[in-house]
């Protein structure tokens, strides 16, 4: 009985609770920001590109004695130096830029309004997809930039002298990361196609207005 | 017969989801990550490597620029799928249709720049031309309206999202 009664105003306390949002819901548009296009997203483009094309450099740099025949073959002018240059340039360049993609990504969270009563194709809520993908994404810039210090200090003092600037462990970290990358993406892409935030179709069809008129 | 032709046609393709996509998620823009980050990480490069004078970063704008270009066919191919599922509506139609144009003309274009880069690469790897450096800032200035217009397709007007594709099958836009 007693029990019941605190957790019938646990409850209450907890539909009572007005989201932080409706203190700015004025300046926001129907896409619950204050702007027509999500940043994040734009931001993203480059902390997954920059990232994954270092990585694919640093293979194409520690593989380099089995390409140099076809690399002839194709008179394409190409050297090891240049293939880890592009390796370590890209990776530092990448972590830079995802400061500002996870700062513009919480920023963007804590103003989202997913749609309610959907699942994603892993039979995740709304909720739990959110919190994976922010704890997630603070994980991927610490894991980010544990990489660019470990490549740096394989360019510059493990490794200097040698021909192949990465280890295989790097190369096979950074295989690991991105595989993760990819399933951490998709929960951030879920979020837009499944459950509609900041997307201002979505959240215009949720309100029920006729989109015809509107856009 | 032509419509039982056309009725075994349409069972021998993938059966669309409910982002009318035959396969889980869009894939343009996930190949377009390469031909963003690519583009404009090679004009920021050319600048550092100019003002620094490093030349070592103008061999890296060079291999990016290169994986951007193939990068981009690879884009428009799947775009040009994923843009055929995409039943545009109300103005999203004109959006698209700026979308494939600039699009195949990033390809043209970004293959010709690669391709000049190329050579002036190969008359001198260590000097990089002013002309050229303008012309790489232009390219990057229409790589971010091309974003832009992809960017109004997916966050105005959710195409390929799941309440779009409900309300375009239930014949409410």
């Amino acid at each position: 009985m007693l029990f019941n009664n605190i957790l019938a105003k646990y409850y209450y306390f907890l539909s009572d609770i007005s989201s932080p949002i409706s203190e700015i819901k004025s300046s926001l548009g129907p896409n619950d920001l204050p702007y027509n296009i999500p940043i994040h997203p734009n931001l993203v483009h480059l902390t997954i590109g920059l990232f994954a094309i270092a990585i694919a450099f640093d293979f194409a740099g520690a593989l380099y004695p089995f390409e140099k025949r076809i690399l002839r073959f194709l008179a394409f002018p190409v050297t090891r130096v240049g293939f880890h240059d592009v390796g370590w340039y890209n990776i530092l360049a990448a972590s830079f830029i995802t400061f500002f993609t996870v700062a513009t990504g919480f920023f963007e969270m804590l103003l989202a309004v997913p749609i309610g009563g959907v699942k994603s194709i892993i039979g995740q809520g709304a909720i739990s997809t959110m919190l994976w993908h922010g704890v997630g994404g603070v994980l991927i810039l610490f894991i980010l930039i544990t990489m660019t210090i470990w490549r740096g200090y394989q360019r510059f003092v493990f490794r200097k002298n040698f021909g192949r600037q990465v280890s295989w462990a790097y190369l096979f970290s950074g295989t690991i990361i991105l595989l993760i990358m990819g399933l951490h993406g998709s929960l951030g892409a879920w979020l837009a196609s499944d459950f509609g935030v900041h997307i201002t179709a979505d959240q215009l069809l949720v309100k029920g207005n006729d989109l015809t008129s509107i856009l | 017969m032509y419509l039982q032709l056309g009725l075994v046609v349409m069972s021998l393709l993938p059966a669309l989801n409910e982002k009318n996509l035959p396969w889980i998620d869009v894939i343009h823009p996930i190949i377009v990550h390469f031909v963003i980050a690519m583009t404009l990480i090679a004009v920021v490069f050319d600048v550092i490597g100019i003002i620094t004078k490093r030349s070592n970063l103008f061999e890296v704008s060079f291999l990016n620029l290169i994986v951007a270009t193939i990068a981009i066919f690879i884009a428009i191919i799947f775009g040009q799928i994923e843009a055929g599922l995409a039943n545009p509506y109300g103005s999203s139609r004109d959006i698209l249709n700026y979308h494939s144009t600039i699009g195949w003309s990033l390809a043209a274009i970004l293959s010709i720049i690669t391709g000049w880069r190329y050579v002036s690469r190969q008359n001198n790897p260590n000097n990089l031309s002013i002309g050229f450096l303008s012309v790489d800032i232009m390219l990057a200035f229409l790589v971010c309206i091309q974003v832009y217009l992809g960017d109004k397709l997916v966050w105005i007007y959710g195409l390929h999202t799941v309440p779009v594709v409900n309300a375009i099958r239930d014949g409410i836009i």
